[in-house]
């Protein structure tokens, strides 16, 4: 009898444990059920598909993230990292453009410069931190400015435009397309009627096609190879990574370089899907969405615990809220009112249950 | 004898600009807000008037170009500009309500008048008495009345009816919220038109593109979308065009950059309402040098709107409307 509800007690721990663990998604899915039921219009294929265009860069910029914590670290340079390898990316396929290259010359040139350029600010950070030990806060706030303040003397504070018809093509195209008057088709079906427009079917944005592989890579990497388990290791206990015989500097050195390449790859795209390089406002606070991210998807900010996995939970919880919020109609501030109330009920379920939700 | 000549016409010279018989021209100033297409614009009118007045009547000297917009980038520059000694009258566009008006002020103390351009200090009425009432002028656009323009010319291409939306920027920027003011005014006199929302994308054109795909989807019968600024209408263009509604959902917009006419020779923009900096430019000399040459005697007017211009599809590409394009 004791011992029944002993081992009772152990399995209803177990199952608050499992739930306190994924409260993100309980509330993600618990979100989508209120939204369909009292936003117009929020249960739909064509909705779903705003929501992921609209979340695809913060995915990759808090996936990037997600190793930066998980090491014990931060990253806020991020956000503007993304801007000024958004804006060094157009500034180069409208040039080649201009000088009358082929679009795929175009294309693929201001892609690779944008991807190559971003890794420089992570190995900025990534040597500040290991050889001159800079507090990481202190040198990615200081790449926060050079690299927004770069971005702004590029553009001129202008989106760069004139860009090739390939990029706006790429960004805006889906997977598939049917629709009862064309039937299904790989390219854009071209119809005149709003009736017609609207009643197109579109199957998954290649943006977001796109990141979901970036996103599965990214997860791979983190979970199941040895670069993800160093990675936890030096965030969990630093001494003991170091007594394993792990090559700390070396591995944070690549940590900040892959969370730079992250916020490139989110440059990159935004290129394709706003067809035109802006540079990242103030105000956007690309940086702190993503660590909001991180955080409500199980991380835990001194680091050692975190999964891309739960990253992209919280990617989905905020862009979730954000659609649904709008569709109810609200306004923008009353979103960063509640994000910031989901962020600091992230914090508090994990330091109230620390030992419910991490006994193994 | 010839040497004798010389000394005498030498005396007779320096005499007469002693005497002010021979004219000096008046030193006018310019200080843009930010290094940007418009401001450029605006020195090509002032230059052009100065040079139709002549330059024996006007020197127009222009300051460097601030790199970025507010007072941390302007002030200094204005410093500069005044340790020339030789400025008979500025025009500037402040970049703040309240925070240029001690340096704008000391210009004032020395002598020098001052009109404002595009922006203004306070609320900008300088007929009642106040700490910032001293400019010559304030001569800009009427945000208010560009909103009504835009409300109208979408009512014109909807035929007077249907759904419209609002994408604006920043709530705390005066000249946007007048033309948000201006549009729901102008608005009111189409009663066939309702405006079914209004965001705001703090200049984040993804955050426009996103409000404005919302915005779609919460209304299949949207019909048109006024971008307040070229962040919030190229985001809205991008979101409309994604959706394959380019010129079925009208999307009007504000201020003729190169960018946003070429979005209208693409068909992705429908219309946009040009302000004229050229003319503002012009203008600030024109009323500068007719002030100075009366002996800052004469009464000039406290605000002075120029037109707007409209491009649409159908004039873009006429040669007179070139001039209305803001450029380098």
């Amino acid at each position: 009898m004791v011992i029944m509800s002993a081992a009772g007690e152990v399995r209803s721990r177990r199952v608050l444990a499992r739930v306190g663990r994924s409260w993100a998604l309980l509330a993600l899915l618990l979100m989508l059920l209120v939204f369909s039921l009292a936003g117009k219009e929020f249960l739909s294929l064509a909705n779903y598909s705003n929501i992921l265009l609209a979340s695809v860069t913060l995915f990759l910029l808090a996936a990037g993230e997600t190793f930066v914590v998980v090491s014990g670290g931060i990253d806020l340079s991020i956000g503007f990292v993304m801007g000024l390898v958004c804006v060094t990316s157009a500034i180069v396929m409208r040039d080649l453009n201009a000088a009358g290259a082929s679009q795929l010359i175009c294309v693929s040139a201001g892609a690779t410069v944008g991807l190559v350029l971003s890794l420089i600010p992570g190995a900025i950070n990534g040597l500040l931190i290991t050889r001159f030990r800079v507090p990481p806060f202190i040198a990615t706030l200081g790449m926060w400015g050079i690299a927004n303040g770069l971005a702004w003397l590029f553009s001129g504070g202008l989106p760069i435009a004139f860009l090739p018809s390939a990029v706006h093509k790429i960004g805006r195209a889906y997977v598939g397309y049917y629709s009862t008057k064309a039937g299904f088709s790989f390219a854009p079906p071209q119809l005149t009627t709003r009736e017609d427009i609207l009643s197109v079917v579109k199957i998954i944005p290649v943006p977001v096609l796109i990141v979901a592989i970036c996103l599965v890579v990214l997860g791979f990497v983190l979970a199941r190879t040895r670069f993800g388990r160093h990675t936890y290791a030096i965030g969990g206990k630093m001494d003991a990574a170091v007594r394993a015989g792990i090559d700390v500097r070396r591995h944070l050195l690549k940590v900040y370089v892959l969370s730079s390449f992250c916020a490139g790859c989110a440059g990159v795209i935004l290129v394709f899907l706003s067809n035109a390089g802006s540079l990242t406002q103030f105000t956007s606070n690309y940086e702190l969405l993503s660590i909001a991210s991180v955080v409500i998807g199980g991380a835990s900010l001194t680091g050692g615990r975190g999964s891309i996995w739960g990253t992209v939970t919280g990617v989905l919880l905020i862009g979730t809220l954000n659609n649904g919020l709008m569709m109810m109609g609200l306004q923008i501030f009353y979103r960063f009112i509640a994000i910031g109330i989901i962020l600091i009920g992230a914090v508090l379920i994990d330091r109230s249950f620390p030992e419910l939700l991490y006994e193994d | 004898m010839k040497r004798w000549m010389m000394v005498v016409m030498s005396v007779v010279l320096v005499m007469a600009v002693g005497f002010g018989l021979v004219a000096k021209p008046f030193v006018i100033a310019f200080m843009p807000g930010i290094a940007d297409p418009f401001y450029f614009t605006m020195e090509k009118g002032a230059k052009a008037m100065a040079a139709q007045l002549g330059p024996d009547k006007v020197q127009l000297i222009v300051g460097q170009y601030p790199a970025t917009w507010g007072p941390d980038a302007q002030v200094p520059l204005l410093d500069a500009l005044m340790a020339r000694g030789d400025i008979d009258l500025l025009f500037t566009a402040p970049t703040s309500t309240q925070a240029l008006i001690p340096v704008l002020k000391k210009y004032h103390d020395r002598g020098i008048p001052i009109i404002t351009v595009d922006t203004y200090l306070g609320d900008g009425d300088y007929t009642k008495a106040s700490d910032y009432s001293f400019p010559l002028s304030y001569i800009g656009t009427d945000n208010k009345l560009g909103g009504e323009v835009v409300a109208a010319q979408l009512a014109v291409l909807l035929g007077g009816t249907g759904k419209v939306f609002l994408e604006n920027t920043n709530p705390d920027t005066s000249s946007v919220m007048d033309r948000e003011r201006g549009f729901r005014q102008g608005l009111l006199g189409f009663p066939q038109m309702e405006l079914v929302g209004v965001e705001y994308c703090l200049d984040n054109q993804e955050t426009a593109q996103a409000q404005v795909a919302n915005a779609l989807q919460l209304h299949d019968d949207l019909a048109g979308v006024f971008g307040v600024n070229v962040f919030s209408a190229q985001g809205a263009h991008a979101a409309v065009a994604a959706a394959g509604l380019s010129g079925v959902v009208k999307v009007g917009t504000w201020d003729a950059t190169a960018t946003l006419i070429e979005a209208l020779k693409n068909g992705e923009v429908d219309f946009i309402l040009a302000q004229k900096p050229g003319e503002m430019g012009s203008l600030c000399v024109q009323w500068g040098y007719e002030y100075l040459a009366s002996g800052k005697t004469l009464s000039v007017p406290r605000k002075i709107v120029p037109g707007f211009f409209v491009f649409t599809k159908d004039n873009v590409n006429s040669p007179d409307s070139q001039q209305y394009i803001y450029s380098k």
